[in-house]
């Protein structure tokens, strides 16, 4: 791969707004999407316990009966219940567990040992004020070589932004600035908690669909329930693939819009192009030494979606087509800033 | 006609609802101006703040360094005039003088080895910038918030609400910006080495 740099791009101001607009969009599409995923394995629920009382009703004469409320959809209603119950624990649970297995330290103006961490500090403040947030996140640096960043929290108690070495070694001032604001923008859009949403959804999904298709596999005495059991099978395989689909698709369209954020903050899309640049090329030019890297350090996965740049596109045996990742490639991402390719 | 009153109802209860809710978020954004407008004041009493401990740091270095310089002038004289004169030990007194200076400020030197000049200038530079972006982006979150809150105000249906409370929701905020002038004379500034 030859260097990659800006002047092999046309520039352009970028329309962050418009950006921001049309993934608010994606993203309500999405969760839209969930819910009724989520709403239609509840009536399934319904359906099977329905029939197993009544077992002359058909599959659509249940369905009537439970959309019209004749009869109460209790599978349903205890659904949304346990959802409840588990984001709540999911939300409070979720603290610090992204830093782990990494080698930290917090920055704060008093410990910044040189006038670099105190340039990051600033750079985070600075973003702070742009964004007229309450709260300043906890930062972190991670020693390490790898160029990556990544946020995680939406409340004063929980929001942090860590950063590793290498990008405050090699990214000058206007850049860091920039992925601290992407990082920043994560927090402000409250990305962590939707993607906590979704996946706890996903999870109850796939749970409750397993327990539909067990029950009615060892509940042999009711052969004529075949139409339901077919549903349940072909979901058993479509929804796992698809509530994958979505989330990734979710993903995205986060990344998408910290970037056009951190353009809303510093009113200026070029540092934003510039970093994504240096840490590809940085990426591609170091591809095993950091693959040693992010291999040798613990729980990597749980950091996978956050960072701002995705490392497994440096590995050539986990890269996967765009549908399956978690992260758009960067061309997208730039053309999104504003940048195309000549 | 029970069926077409429990409607009626309906759709009342969920204006109202909707009209607490576009109140309540329209007064927040109100605040939030008043907030960032207060943020401007906030970073330009700290640029004050920052710029005036600068000055002094700096002043105190540059004093510093004058009465060394006064002294090690005033005693350089001192003993070009005793050499003149053949007063030998005044002479030498003097050069002491001198060489305790330098070997104190050689010390200084010592003790912060990568000292002065680079890191120093550095920081300065840091903290100047680092204060002035903090004054920029406090004026430009306080036009953001002045923006979100007009296109709220101004669009429609929200527009009604407004109108039925114009004392509370109904504010004019200006942005901030340049008088004409001084836009003109900062178009025309370039900088001369």
């Amino acid at each position: 791969m030859n260097m990659d740099t800006l002047s092999n791009y046309t520039t352009s101001t970028g329309d962050w707004r418009e950006k921001l607009r049309q993934n608010e969009r994606r993203t309500r599409g999405v969760i839209f999407l969930f819910i009724l995923l989520y709403l239609i394995v509840g009536l399934l629920v319904d359906v099977f316990l329905l029939m197993g009382r009544y077992p002359q009703l058909s599959i659509s004469q249940s369905l009537l009966l439970l959309v019209t409320f004749q009869v109460p959809p209790y599978g349903t209603l205890l659904m949304i219940g346990i959802a409840a119950v588990s984001l709540l624990i999911t939300y409070s649970m979720y603290d610090r567990l992204m830093l782990l297995g990494t080698d930290y330290h917090e920055i704060t103006p008093e410990t910044a040992a040189t006038l670099q961490e105190k340039q990051l500090y600033n750079v985070v403040e600075e973003m702070k004020v742009a964004a007229g947030l309450q709260y300043i996140p906890k930062v972190y640096v991670i020693e390490a070589n790898y160029m990556n960043a990544f946020a995680s929290g939406y409340s004063e108690k929980s929001a942090m932004l860590a950063i590793t070495r290498g990008l405050i070694e090699k990214l000058d001032r206007a850049e860091l600035q920039a992925v601290m604001a992407h990082e920043l923008s994560h927090i402000r859009h409250h990305d962590i908690k939707l993607t906590l949403t979704v996946v706890v959804l996903s999870n109850l999904i796939l749970m409750v669909l397993d327990m539909l298709f067990y029950s009615m596999l060892y509940k042999r005495e009711r052969r004529d329930n075949n139409a339901l059991f077919a549903v349940i099978m072909i979901l058993r395989y479509v929804l796992p693939l698809l509530t994958v689909i979505f989330a990734l698709f979710l993903s995205r369209t986060r990344e998408f819009m910290a970037d056009s954020g951190a353009v809303e903050l510093m009113r200026d899309n070029e540092p934003m192009a510039r970093a994504l640049l240096k840490i590809q090329e940085d990426h591609v030019t170091h591809a095993e030494e950091y693959s040693r890297e992010y291999g040798q350090t613990a729980h990597e996965q749980v950091r996978h979606e956050a960072y701002l740049f995705d490392p497994s596109g440096i590995d050539p045996t986990k890269s996967l087509s765009n549908l399956f990742s978690t992260h758009p490639d960067i061309s997208a991402r730039l053309k999104a800033l504003g940048f195309n390719q000549k | 006609m029970n069926n077409f009153m429990v409607t009626v109802l309906g759709i009342v209860v969920v204006f109202i609802v909707w009209m607490v809710g576009v109140y309540n978020r329209l007064i927040g954004l109100i605040e939030a101006i008043k907030n960032n407008q207060r943020q401007i004041d906030i970073q330009l009493d700290r640029r004050f703040k920052v710029f005036q401990s600068l000055i002094e740091t700096v002043k105190q270095y540059m004093d510093y360094e004058k009465t060394t310089l006064k002294d090690v002038v005033a005693l350089r004289n001192q003993a070009q005039a005793a050499q003149a004169s053949g007063d030998e030990k005044a002479r030498i007194a003097a050069e002491n003088g001198i060489s305790k200076i330098a070997s104190g400020l050689s010390v200084v030197f010592e003790q912060y080895p990568d000292l002065k000049a680079g890191q120093n200038v550095l920081q300065l530079q840091e903290e100047i910038v680092n204060t002035e972006n903090k004054l920029t982006y406090s004026k430009q979150a306080y036009n953001d918030s002045v923006e979100r809150y007009n296109a709220k105000k101004k669009s429609f249906f929200e527009s009604m609400i407004v109108g039925l409370f114009q004392s509370t929701l109904n504010q004019n905020f200006v942005y901030w910006s340049l008088t004409d002038e001084q836009i003109k004379s900062n178009e025309n500034y370039t900088v001369k080495f």
